[in-house]
């Protein structure tokens, strides 16, 4: 027990660099959510896909990281407006269940055709900066300040986005809805379409720093644990998402010490934090832990 | 201004307009009346593009218009207070109205300030409640704030989807005072009521709707006088 406690100040960075990447995987979840009523299951994907065409961009083509990140980045997001206009826009009025098990088509579709390209079980992604850190208590990859500076700037960004511009009070307007969102003007197909890219640019981003290795079937897990960061935020705004993805990160690292140094079992088993969060959220507070209901009077 | 010619639209399976044919009049009231289920609803929604239309053209000055979407036929200069109010529940009044210009450029901010301004002295209430959510207003006041979103977006025609629903009397009347009044500032309005004495007082036309079709028209105060519309609405006739 003693070794656990002494650790935990490392359980703790390792969990916010996880958060981090909770965080910027919920907003994409919650954006969709409430702005559409879909939740995208092929959210993971934008990550891997974002991570691999980074590699690629890298490693194989030799682009500077730069230009590599950007590169991924801006395809990430254009798959998320394919994915808008291809899959989900044909089936408008054919119901919401419908379009998400066509997330979940899709999902399997970007899986196995990233699997075609990058068929090997780990791709390095290079890291923004080399080099590991020391605290008194802990140490950490140089990577975290960038994971921490990007998903700040990224947060505050959204912030920004949905309370401060036109298309941020059009996509709250259809969350809240739809139809007097129509009625005042705002075209529903076109903020769904920004819906869509806006979140594959941020799973994208979320894959792009979430881990030193890539491969195509990383989306699973980032996306179970995203979802269950947007579920425990209420999937619905960005102090949600923020509040979500901490507590999926930090309690996962935790929980992880936990076994290894206390129980001595494999600290992969931290894996079903999220499940088991996911299920209990669902069960026992399903519109989350900051989720309000409806304040509506008749 | 407006020209219904021969529009039919279907509701689910069902036809719930069948070949209407009806003109709005610029700066009139024009009134459609008719029960529950006469198509009232479906013909307004036709208008503002929400449903689309089987047969049959929505003529503005003009133009067909039928099967725009509805955030091009705002931008035309028509608005929709739907049934139900719809207002955006989790926002604050303000923030609804600001909604409702939301098809004009944000650079005009002084003049959506002023259209706030005319809104607010239209309902004095909603100005004491602006930063109270919209969810928490009572039944009259968020239909007070519906007209007033819809009237942000500084229409040429109002379409107004049963205003007096579920309404106390007195704050019926308070509203059709209000409608009484953009119409003599030069308002266009196509109200769709079942509370034919209010509608009436204020109208110029009118015309009874009946399981999709029109079965009576004319002048209000002839519609008011006339027994024939006491007897549709009492199923003697047809």
């Amino acid at each position: 027990m003693g070794a656990f406690f002494s650790n935990l100040p490392q359980y703790l960075v390792n969990g916010i660099g996880s958060s981090c990447v909770y965080i910027l995987m919920a907003m994409g979840f919650s954006l969709v959510y409430s702005s559409t009523g879909i939740i995208n299951f092929a959210q993971g994907e934008f990550a891997a896909i974002s991570a691999l065409v980074a590699y690629t961009l890298s490693m194989d083509l030799g682009l500077p990281l730069l230009l590599a990140v950007a590169g991924a980045l801006a395809l990430t997001g254009f798959v998320g407006l394919l994915l808008e206009r291809a899959v989900i826009r044909p089936l408008q009025g054919k119901g919401t269940l419908t379009a998400i098990i066509a997330t979940i088509g899709a999902s399997i579709f970007l899986k196995a055709g990233a699997r075609i390209i990058w068929p090997e079980e780990a791709y390095k992604v290079p890291e923004f900066t080399q080099g590991q850190l020391n605290l008194p208590k802990a140490s950490f990859n140089a990577q975290l300040l960038w994971m921490l500076g990007l998903t700040a700037f990224t947060v505050a960004a959204m912030y920004l986005l949905m309370n401060g511009t036109k298309l941020g009070k059009g996509l709250r307007a259809c969350a809240i809805n739809p139809e007097a969102a129509r009625l005042v003007g705002i075209d529903v197909s076109l903020m769904s379409m920004a819906a869509f890219a806006i979140a594959a640019l941020l799973g994208g981003l979320a894959g792009l720093v979430s881990a030193p290795f890539a491969n195509y079937g990383m989306g699973l897990y980032l996306g179970i644990k995203g979802f269950t960061a947007a579920v425990i935020g209420g999937l619905g705004d960005v102090y949600g998402a923020v509040l979500g993805g901490i507590t999926v990160g930090l309690l996962e690292e935790v929980v992880a010490g936990f076994l290894s140094v206390v129980l001595g079992v494999s600290s992969g088993y931290k894996d079903a934090v999220a499940v088991i969060l996911l299920i209990s959220v669902l069960l026992f507070r399903p519109q989350g832990l900051v989720g309000k209901g409806l304040v509506e009077k008749v | 201004m407006l020209i219904l010619r021969n529009i039919s639209a279907f509701y689910g399976n069902i036809e719930a307009l069948r070949a209407v044919d009806l003109h709005v009049q610029e700066g009139c009231i024009t009134t459609v009346l008719g029960s529950n289920g006469a198509g009232k609803t479906t013909m307004l929604r036709a208008i503002s593009g929400l449903i689309p239309t089987r047969y049959g053209e929505i003529l503005y000055y003009g133009r067909n218009i039928a099967g725009e979407p509805p955030h091009r036929i705002v931008r035309m200069g028509i608005s929709h207070v739907p049934e139900g109010r719809q207002v955006f529940y989790q926002l604050s009044v303000r923030e609804n109205l600001e909604l409702g210009a939301y098809v004009r450029s944000w650079r005009k901010k002084a003049e959506i300030e002023k259209d706030l301004d005319f809104v607010y002295r239209l309902f004095p209430i909603l100005g004491e409640r602006e930063r109270q959510l919209a969810g928490t207003l009572s039944g009259g006041e968020q239909q007070m704030l519906a007209i007033g979103r819809a009237l942000m977006s500084r229409p040429r025609l109002l379409l107004l989807d049963e205003p007096s629903m579920g309404l106390a009397p007195m704050v019926i009347r308070d509203i059709f005072a209000c409608l009484k009044r953009l119409h003599q500032e030069g308002l266009t309005i196509l109200l769709v009521e079942q509370d034919v004495q209010i509608a009436l007082s204020i109208s110029d036309y009118a015309y009874v709707l009946r399981t999709g079709k029109v079965v009576l028209e004319g002048p209000a105060e002839e519609l008011l006088k006339g027994e024939r519309i006491k007897k549709i609405y009492l199923g003697e006739e047809f």
